[in-house]
Parts: structure tokens; sequence; C-alpha cells
């Protein structure tokens, strides 16, 4: 019979471990009802994302469906222009932290004067080379690095977008003709911008009418606080009462970057892997199972942590 | 002319009514004309350890004809299983080094003697590209791909049987009819070596710091390197950039394309299902089709009695002819039959660079570290068009094949310095068109997608100044 504790601490341990190999991205495929391998489908794999259980939202796995694109990882919801589409689904998240979010254009039958496109990417910044703390520090740099053929058209500055504070930066290639809208916020430690570009700047500006209406969390208050707290570092001898370490059974070179939620009671109840081999996340996921973290007591409260370990090359 | 006409016509309508679709340009297509191209970055007169002769040697080699067994003997050891018996078979065009020639060897080999009796597969035409095939999966006993069983490697086209200098060896070609049936293969086509010397001698931290240069992009392209499994230094040559360095690539093409076992390759190399896995009851080459050169292995070895440049092995030769070829010169562009402005192929580059092609095809990712072959070597820009880098291509480009720690869907960044010349198009030659191309970046899962896009998002003239910009290169 076990203690109400060992049942408290076995509980989110049996969850996970049931959860392990519920990969976002299934590694196994099927021929097709013709008995041929299927065209136009990725099947093996490198290098890929995936989690401990396909409940807990993940920011790759947002979608356009009927005309409205939604991210529950982000709680963003946006209502595309009128018979605009996703003709495309970006690629996986990158080994240091990249996601494309959505890419949203108009279709071929498109009659306006110049045709625009509109990007929506994340910056995990727990894992970025890039020199920046925050969404503000990131457009910035962005802003500092242009190459020589775009100008900048508007120095980043502040502007509420959807209720929430972006940064907003414009520049545009006067050999292309092509103006780039940037905008930027910051989201569960991810900079999660939006990239409007065209040539047309009637276009544009409907298309910044547009990102008004989208639906984002608040900064403060309610719609904050379902998510766990992300804190970056939070991985270190201060917080973590046990730490094992994964054992790889086979030398690899890539960065595995990786994100956990860490529960009330110190264990991890989710695992995301932004990329890596499926035995690295197996080996990774054994380890992770044994971790165990002080609670996280934020204005008298226990709350969940979200934060990001690099595994594999360059790990910590 | 009705035709040409009609076109004509149709073009200018399209330019005024719906610019920005793409279908109104037109790919100036194979510049023809000497650029220079295959000759050496050496100047003889600054040649310090003198590797100009080394260059010289190699080039005669990379040209020289494989054969079985027989005299002369130092071109013995083709096969048994061969997809070419030169290596300037399959890079020749423009000049010795390039890619596939207009007019396809390997289309010849059944009628010409290099492969007597062999069936030619329907991937391989007169004037289509110069191919390797492959099978992204094994079969299973019941003729069916094995989807839990990944394959990849490279199913060698013919055979020696049937060579007067093949003695008893009897083997048969790779499925290739039922492969096709089942969609169970891709293909892949010979990438040039212009300028590689260049590549290789790229400093790592060079390619990190390019790398860390272009992440911040508006364009969601997000590469990786592929890594070297022996010492987990960036890899850099072949299609996925699975290769480390010439001599790999060397040694590993002679063994491979042309079946002859080297010193970095010392065995004649089965196909992927005759190496005793997996139940096929095959345990590599029958004892009949092995030293059929009579001399032992490797097939291919370093000289010690000879002199000067002769005492290299043809691996090395190979290497060393690759390392010393110039990148291939820049050129004009000719678009039906008139020359293209250079304000036109200006224009074109920086709308290049503008539209975010150059995140990946970087016109140089920096400059070469100190070489110890020939000051050419140091310190010069590597004029590319390639950031070295291993990027997902979508699902319309995947081959599912594996290399290093490429995934089915990752290829390198095809550098793009020679494209002026070059007749076959991404990795498979599916294609002769650069529109075609440009299209093929954009797919489910392809960081290419939005720049592709925003290419559509260009007048009609823009895109054609793009167009005519990357045939002068």
């Amino acid at each position: 019979m076990l203690s109400p504790l060992a049942r408290h601490l076995l509980i989110p341990l049996l969850c996970v471990s049931f959860a392990v190999g519920q990969s976002a991205q299934p590694q196994s495929a099927q021929l097709a009802d013709d008995g041929k391998v299927p065209s136009g489908v990725i099947i093996v794999k490198g290098a890929w994302s995936s989690a401990s259980d396909s409940t807990t939202p993940v920011p790759e796995g947002g979608s356009v469906t009927n005309g409205v694109y939604r991210n529950d990882y982000f709680g963003m919801t946006y209502s595309l222009p009128h018979n605009w589409t996703e003709e495309y689904k970006g690629p996986p998240p990158s080994d240091h932290g990249r996601y494309v979010l959505a890419q949203i254009a108009p279709p071929e039958t498109f009659t306006g004067s110049a045709r625009g496109s509109i990007l929506m990417t994340a910056e995990d910044m727990f894992f970025t080379p890039v020199p920046a703390k925050s969404a503000a520090e990131f457009v910035n740099y962005s802003k500092d690095h242009l190459q020589p053929d775009y100008k900048v058209e508007q120095l980043p500055q502040p502007i509420t977008l959807a209720g929430r504070n972006f940064t907003f930066l414009k520049y545009w290639s006067p050999v292309a003709e092509l103006h780039w809208f940037v905008l930027a916020t910051e989201i569960r430690c991810h900079t999660v911008e939006i990239v409007l570009s065209s040539r047309d700047s009637d276009l544009l500006q409907s298309l910044m009418r547009s990102l008004q209406a989208m639906k984002l969390p608040d900064e403060t208050g309610s719609t904050a606080e379902r998510f766990p707290v992300c804190i970056k570092h939070y991985a270190t001898e201060a917080n973590l009462i046990n730490r094992v370490e994964p054992v790889f059974n086979e030398a690899r070179f890539n960065p595995v970057p990786v994100r956990i939620i860490i529960d009330k009671s110190g264990s991890v109840r989710h695992i995301h892997f932004l990329s890596a081999f499926p035995d690295q996340a197996q080996a990774i996921t054994a380890a992770l199972k044994q971790w165990k973290f002080r609670p996280h007591v934020e204005n008298g409260k226990v709350v969940e942590v979200e934060t990001g370990i690099m595994f594999g090359r360059g790990g910590n | 002319m009705i035709e040409k006409a009609r076109f004509a016509y149709v073009s200018i309508l399209v330019s005024f009514c719906l610019a920005g679709l793409a279908f109104a340009q037109t790919d100036p297509g194979v510049q023809s004309g000497n650029r220079g191209t295959g000759a050496t970055l050496i100047n003889p007169s600054n040649d310090p350890h003198g590797f100009y002769a080394f260059f010289q040697d190699g080039q005669a080699r990379f040209q020289a004809v494989e054969s079985v067994s027989g005299s002369p003997t130092n071109n013995n050891g083709l096969g048994p299983r061969f997809n070419a018996n030169q290596c300037s078979s399959c890079h020749a065009q423009p000049a010795v080094g390039g890619s596939g020639p207009a007019v396809n060897p390997q289309f010849q080999f059944p009628n010409d003697g290099v492969a007597p009796g062999n069936t030619m597969p329907s991937f391989i035409t007169a004037n289509g590209p110069t191919r390797e095939a492959r099978f992204p999966f094994f079969f299973l006993s019941n003729g069916k791909p094995n989807m839990n069983s990944p394959n990849g490697g490279v199913e060698t086209i013919f055979v020696v049987t049937g060579r007067p200098d093949a003695g008893s060896c009897s083997l048969q070609q790779p499925s290739f009819a039922q492969a096709i049936a089942v969609n169970n293969i891709i293909y892949r086509i010979p990438t040039p070596t212009f300028g590689a010397g260049l590549i290789e001698n790229l400093d790592e931290s060079t390619l990190l710091e390019n790398q860390a240069k272009n992440l911040n992009n508006n364009f969601g392209v997000a590469g990786s390197f592929n890594h070297n499994g022996n010492d987990g230094t960036i890899s850099r040559f072949g299609w996925k950039a699975q290769n480390k360095s010439l001599h790999v690539f060397s040694g590993e093409a002679y063994n491979v394309e042309m079946g002859i076992s080297n010193e970095l390759f010392p065995q004649d190399r089965p196909l992927p299902g005759e190496d005793g896995m997996g139940g096929s009851g095959l345990v590599g080459l029958p004892a009949n089709c092995l030293n059929l050169s009579g001399t032992g292995y490797p097939e291919d070895t370093s000289n010690p009695n000879a002199s000067n440049a002769s005492v290299l092995d043809d691996v090395s030769a190979f290497s060393n002819f690759m390392r010393f070829l110039a990148p291939p010169p820049t050129g004009g562009a000719t678009l039906n039959g008139q020359q293209v402005s250079q304000q036109a192929i200006s224009a074109g580059n920086s709308l290049f660079n503008s539209i975010g092609c150059a995140t990946c095809h970087n016109a140089s990712p920096g400059n070469t570290q100190v070489s110890n072959f020939n000051p050419a070597l140091s310190g010069a820009p590597v004029p590319a068009y390639s950031d070295i880098e291993i990027h997902h291509m979508g699902s319309g480009l995947a081959d599912n094949v594996s290399q290093g720690g490429a995934g089915g869907d990752q290829f390198r960044t095809a550098p793009l310095w020679g494209l002026g010349q070059r007749i076959f198009l991404l990795h498979d030659g599916r294609t002769t068109n650069l529109i075609t191309a440009i299209k093929a970046h954009a797919s489910s899962g392809s960081e290419a997608s939005t720049v592709e896009q925003t290419f559509t998002n260009l007048s009609a003239t823009q895109q054609q100044e793009i167009l005519d910009f990357l045939r002068s290169l």
C-alpha cells in the first residue's frame, strides 16, 4: 500500500511515463492505399520536435481552421483576411529555438495591386543566440543588423496591438519596393513576431487593422496566470533536489533544446523537445522523469514553472 | 512561328494584367560561351609547394577511362557495380569537374561496350541528367517497401557482367522497375566541384559566425550544420553536406559510383541489400565478382616506386584536381538572343538579397583560413552563394534519405556559383527551368516558403531580373 505522499509523487511520474513516445511528429509511416510509398511526405526525419504528451499545447501546434489561426500555447487567435490562407506549414523548430508559426498569403486569384504576406514566428528566449533579453531588444538587434539592401522607415517604437504591448519596426527595400512591418511582443519567454510584407502600403495598413482584432493573452490578470511562470536557467542546483544525467547510446553533435513544465510538486509534468533525434528524446525523457525540483513560490503561492535546458552539444 | 507569336502575345498580356504571377517570366536558360570555367586557381608563378603539377595530374586522372581488368593496369578496378567509368562522365558541364552534361553518357553504356547487356532504367535518358538512384526503404520479401526499415544507400545502376574483362562475374542489376512501381526510389545528380577547395578551406568559426549573422532574418529561415561522425566538425560536401573533405568525397565516389576500392574505402561495395542484414540471405558480393582486377585490394593505392605526381593514389589526385579548381567565373546573361543589361543583372542581385534568397545562398559565407597548399586558397572570399548549412526543404523536395545528421527533408544550400551554365537543377535533376526550381523551394515544412512567397510579391520585371542575375552566375 502506497503512502499518500508516495502516491502523490508516483502519479505525475506515471503520467509522464505513459505519455512518453506520443511524439508530436510520428517517426513511422505506412504505405499509401495503392501500396506505394506516399509522395510528398517527410517520413525519414532527422532531429525533429516532439513532446511527452499530445494534450499540452506546444508552440508549433498552431493551425489555420476556417480562416482562423489559433495557437493554444501562446493563447493567440487571428482571423485571416478574407480568402487568405496558409498554403504551407512551416518547418519544424530549429535547434536554436526558432519557430515558424504560420505563413499566410492571399490566393493565386488575388486581384489587388500587389500581393502581400504574413509571417508569424517565435524565438525561444531561453535558447536564442541573439543577444537580446526582450522582444524590444530583439527587434532593435534586427534593426542594427539589417543588410545594406534595406532602409529603416521607422525606428522601433512601442505600440499597442490587440491590447498588448508590441515593438514596431518598419523597413523597406528600395530596389524591391517591398516594405516590411515587424511587430514583436513577448509571450511565455518567447519573442513572438508578426512580419507583414508587401509593395502595397494600403494592403499593409489593412493587415495592421486585421491584427488589431487578434486575441492575445493579457499581460497581467487572469489570462496571464493560466500559463506557468517562465524562468530562464531555472534548472540549477539551487532549485534541483535530484538531477540524473541522460545516458546517450550514440554520439551525436546536434544541440537538443528542451522545454519542461515543472508542476507544483516539483516534478516534470511536460517535456517538449524542440529538436532531437528519437534516441536522444528517449534518453533525456528517462532522465527528466527522475528530476525533482523544489516547489516554486510566487506571491505566497506555489506555481508551475516552465524553463529550458540545452542538452547535447553545448548543453548544460 | 505561330507558337512564338502566341507566346509573345501571352507574355505581354500577362505582364500588363497579372503582374506578379511567376509564369510571366522566362528562364534565360543555359548560357553558352566560354567563361573560362574549369581553370585552376593556382598561379604557377606563385606555387611555393608545387601543387600545380598535382592539379594537372589530377585533371588527367579525373578523365581516365576505368576498366575492370587487363592492360594497362593503372586504370583497373571498375565494378563489379558502377554508375560510370570516368569521373568526367558525370562531372563534365560546362567543363571537366562540373555537373551532368547535355548528352548523358550513361545512356550509351549498354551499346558502347561499357555495360553490355545491361537494361537501361527509365530514369536514364539520352538527354536527361546523369543520375544515381537510391531506395529510401528496404523491400520486404513480398516486394513491398518496408516503411520501418530506411535504406537510402546508392543502388548502383550497372554491372560488369557481360564485359570481356569481367571474367565469370554474374550479377543482376537492382530492380529499378519494381522500385519505380511502388515509388520507392529517389535520384541524385552530380554536384559541380568548381571552387570546392575554397569551401573545404572555410574555418568552422567562419561558418558559425555567418550562421549567427543570419539568425534574425524575417523569412523564417533557421538552418543547422551537418557534422562528421568521427570528429564532430562541420561536414560540407554532397547534397546533404555529408562529406567532410574532398578526400572523403573522392574516395566515396570512387568506391560507390565506379566500384573502385581505395585507401579510404578498401573493399568492393555490395548493394545495401546484399550486406547480410535483414534476412535477405545475401552476404556480400559473390566470390567470382571479387578481386576482378587480379591485383588485390585496394584497387587504387599510392605508388611508392613512381616519381613526382604519379606517386599519388587516384583518390588523392582527384582531390587535388577539385581542390585547385577556380570558382566558376560569372558572365553576362542572354535572354531570347538579346544581351541582358548589366543594370538588370545588378538589380537582380539586389533583389535576390532583398527578398531573402541570400539568407541561405550567401554571396560568400566568409574568407578562407590560411592554406598550406597554395596562397590562392588563403584568406580568399568564397563566392559560392551558399551558407554550407543544411535546411529543411519541405515535403516537395524531401527524398527521405538520411545522411549523417541530415534528415530526409534536409539539404545543404546548393552553391549557386556557375548556375548560369548548369543544365539540370535541384538534387534529382527534375527540372531544367529556374522558375520551376524556385517554386519547388515552397512546400509544407520548407524553410524557404516565405522567401518563395516574397518572390511572387515582386513585379514581373523584378522577378525576371532575378532570373537574369542567376543565369549570370
